[in-house]
């Protein structure tokens, strides 16, 4: 494993006895326990349906967990209510497969979003962001490669764009934790690593422990420090890049499954 | 890819659903299943009756013929309840031979081996074909469906369309004016409604008010007062105003206010809940608060479907208002309804033309600005 040993750092998230059931009886995940430490990138794996984007929703209770426990940074996330709830939920970024951008406002107002979680002012209400934050807005839609596009509507932008319009509010946001569900899935492959490498930047330059989940296995040994593999909610495998070979991959994700090309 | 195999059923799965399946809950949807069939069995019974006695030749105290209404007094409701119930609940019993019963299905879901099968092939398919053809059956003849008059005596409304087709000048030039009021009456309660409908609206959509037991409540408690206040008819509400602020437009402008908020809180909460729920989750996950939530996951999203209704809404009033001119309530209408009772047909086209045009008008306008819009 790379970087110092596990004793000496810090639980940025532990996931005890994680279970999730839906209203409909499906069983999204079953009895999940994982540890992220700070200053990771963990790529979450597993096919569709095997309870990743669920996994990362209870994380920052998007979604409500059936039962276990998520401590984030020595906290209890899932005791959180009300105002510590918010508090909780502002130190933990996301990013997702459609951006899911206020496709009506501009792409500035989008990113100074990401700030709503410590501005409680009745000018959010109207739009209205104080000097200081706009500067900073502006800044990060500069850092993703944006810059004069502040005043765009955010539908204006292609997805790639959009995705980094995404990346900006999660920099405004100013979390120490990120999560990304299928960040790529929607974008042309073409642009998938400039997209990617934000969001490493994210990680390497912002110090921001990063959980995300990925489909692409070339993705995945370029970017992850360490990997998960779920499978019908359980998890499966735990290991780093290193240790994903051919036969790993066909035991997360069965025997009929083909990896790729690189992997061979 | 390969399909997973999944455990049959897990310890926490097992664990909720014996939460969920509790024989309480059990029971009452048992109940609500038979409820329903027993009330369907019963509308078919009371239509085969009815169809008995129209066919059977019976005749009623002054000689004729039964008129529908006398039939439908001597229904044997009780009895026919008694053996709805009945028949309801052997065939709640006996599912498994006769076929899920259409309560059943409802409340619980067809039987497996049900489930893809044609209408053909079920008990409940033949049973639903013969509620409706019975239904239009007895429609037929409750509603006393006359095709012989309806396609050979139109001269008797000749004198009334030749009214029509003449109008008379006489009223245009007050029919112009109220015309102008009608428009502002629509107006004026429109744009009462659409703060208030706003603001209910989000109380009224599923999807914001599963929280907690207090938004489930007022969702609730809206539901039903908006429900009730839609089921009154604007004309009956413009009856209550015309006592209460006398008679004039201003009791039309109330009136059609109280049917309007009703009306677009419906349509607005419907479009709430049909929201792309991308943005909530955004914005949910930077630690906003629920108001700012609702500023920006869901308000920039259900703007230009809002506009659109309430401008819908507006050209809904205008047609309405005529008619609640009719009771008093201003308008177009005050003028229309003692020609018509006087026959004055000429003048009453007129007036006729009037409305039309406006309503017409409105359409297209009305059309062109939601086109611009959404």
């Amino acid at each position: 494993m790379s970087g110092p040993s596990e004793m000496q750092r810090r639980e940025a998230v532990r996931i005890e006895g994680l279970s999730k059931v839906y209203d409909d009886g499906t069983l999204a995940l079953d009895g999940v326990d994982l540890t992220v430490y700070e200053g990771e990138f963990l790529v979450v794996l597993g096919l569709s349906g095997s309870g990743k984007s669920t996994l990362l929703r209870c994380v920052n209770r998007l979604i409500e967990p059936t039962e276990g426990r998520i401590l984030i940074h020595g906290e209890d996330m899932t005791a959180a209510t009300g105002r510590t709830l918010r508090r909780m939920r502002s130190d933990v970024a996301m990013i997702f497969q459609q951006f899911n951008l206020v496709r009506r406002h501009t792409v500035l107002t989008n990113v100074l979003s990401g700030s709503l979680g410590r501005s409680g002012r009745l000018g959010s209400y109207f739009l209205r962001f104080s000097e200081i934050e706009r500067k900073k807005a502006l800044e990060f839609l500069e850092r993703v490669g944006l810059e004069g596009r502040d005043q765009s509507r955010a539908d204006a932008l292609s997805g790639g764009q959009q995705q980094r319009v995404a990346i900006a509010r999660a920099l405004m946001q100013e979390a120490k934790l990120v999560l990304a569900d299928e960040p790529v899935a929607s974008l042309d492959p073409a642009l998938r690593h400039s997209v990617m490498r934000h969001i490493e930047g994210l990680n390497r330059d912002e110090g921001m422990t990063v959980m995300c989940t990925l489909h692409d296995i070339d993705l995945v040994r370029r970017y992850a420090t360490r990997l998960v593999a779920l499978r019908a909610g359980r998890k499966v495998w735990e290991g780093t890049a290193d240790e994903f070979d051919d036969e790993t991959f066909l035991e997360i994700y069965g025997q009929e499954a083909e990896p790729a090309a690189e992997v061979a | 890819m390969a399909a997973v195999p999944r455990d049959p059923i897990s310890d926490v799965q097992q664990r909720i659903l014996e939460r969920q399946n509790t024989p309480w809950k059990k029971g009452v949807r048992r109940l609500q299943g038979l409820f329903v069939d027993a009330v369907l069995i019963l509308l078919v019974l009371l239509m085969l009756e009815f169809l008995a006695l129209a066919f059977s030749g019976r005749r009623g105290p002054t000689g004729l013929l039964l008129t529908p209404e006398e039939i439908l007094d001597r229904l044997t409701y009780p009895w026919l309840a008694l053996a709805a119930g009945f028949l309801a609940l052997v065939w709640n019993l006996f599912y498994r031979a006769i076929g899920t019963s259409p309560g059943r299905a409802l409340v619980r879901g067809a039987m497996k081996e049900e489930e893809n099968l044609p209408w053909t092939q079920t008990s409940r398919g033949w049973f639903s074909v013969l509620l409706i053809q019975l239904t239009f059956f007895t429609g037929w003849l409750v509603t006393e469906v006359q095709v012989v008059a309806f396609l050979t005596k139109f001269s008797k409304a000749q004198d009334i369309v030749r009214g029509l087709m003449n109008p008379s000048a006489d009223v245009l030039h007050q029919g112009l004016i109220l015309l102008v009021q009608t428009i502002f009456l629509a107006f004026m309660a429109t744009a009462f409604a659409i703060p208030i409908a706003f603001a209910v609206s989000f109380l009224a959509a599923r999807n914001l008010t599963r929280a907690n037991f207090w938004s489930r409540t007022a969702y609730l408690v809206v539901r039903t007062l908006m429900n009730l206040t839609r089921a009154v008819e604007p004309l009956v509400w413009a009856l209550i105003f015309i006592s209460w602020v006398g008679i004039g437009p201003f009791a039309g402008v109330l009136a059609l206010w109280v049917h309007s908020v009703a009306a677009l809180v419906k349509l607005y909460s419907e479009q709430i809940e049909s929201i792309d729920n991308g943005p909530v989750e955004a914005i949910t996950a930077t630690g906003a608060s629920t108001l700012q939530v609702l500023r920006y996951g869901v308000v920039p999203q259900v703007i230009p479907p809002f506009l659109s209704f309430t401008i819908y809404r507006w050209d809904i009033n205008v047609r309405m208002s005529t008619i609640i001119g009719f009771v008093g309530g201003g308008g177009i209408g005050y003028i229309l309804k003692p020609r018509v009772d006087l026959g004055a047909w000429g003048e009453v086209g007129t007036l006729v033309i009037l409305i039309a045009v406006t309503v017409w008008m409105m359409d297209i306008v009305s059309a062109k600005i939601r086109e611009r819009i959404v």
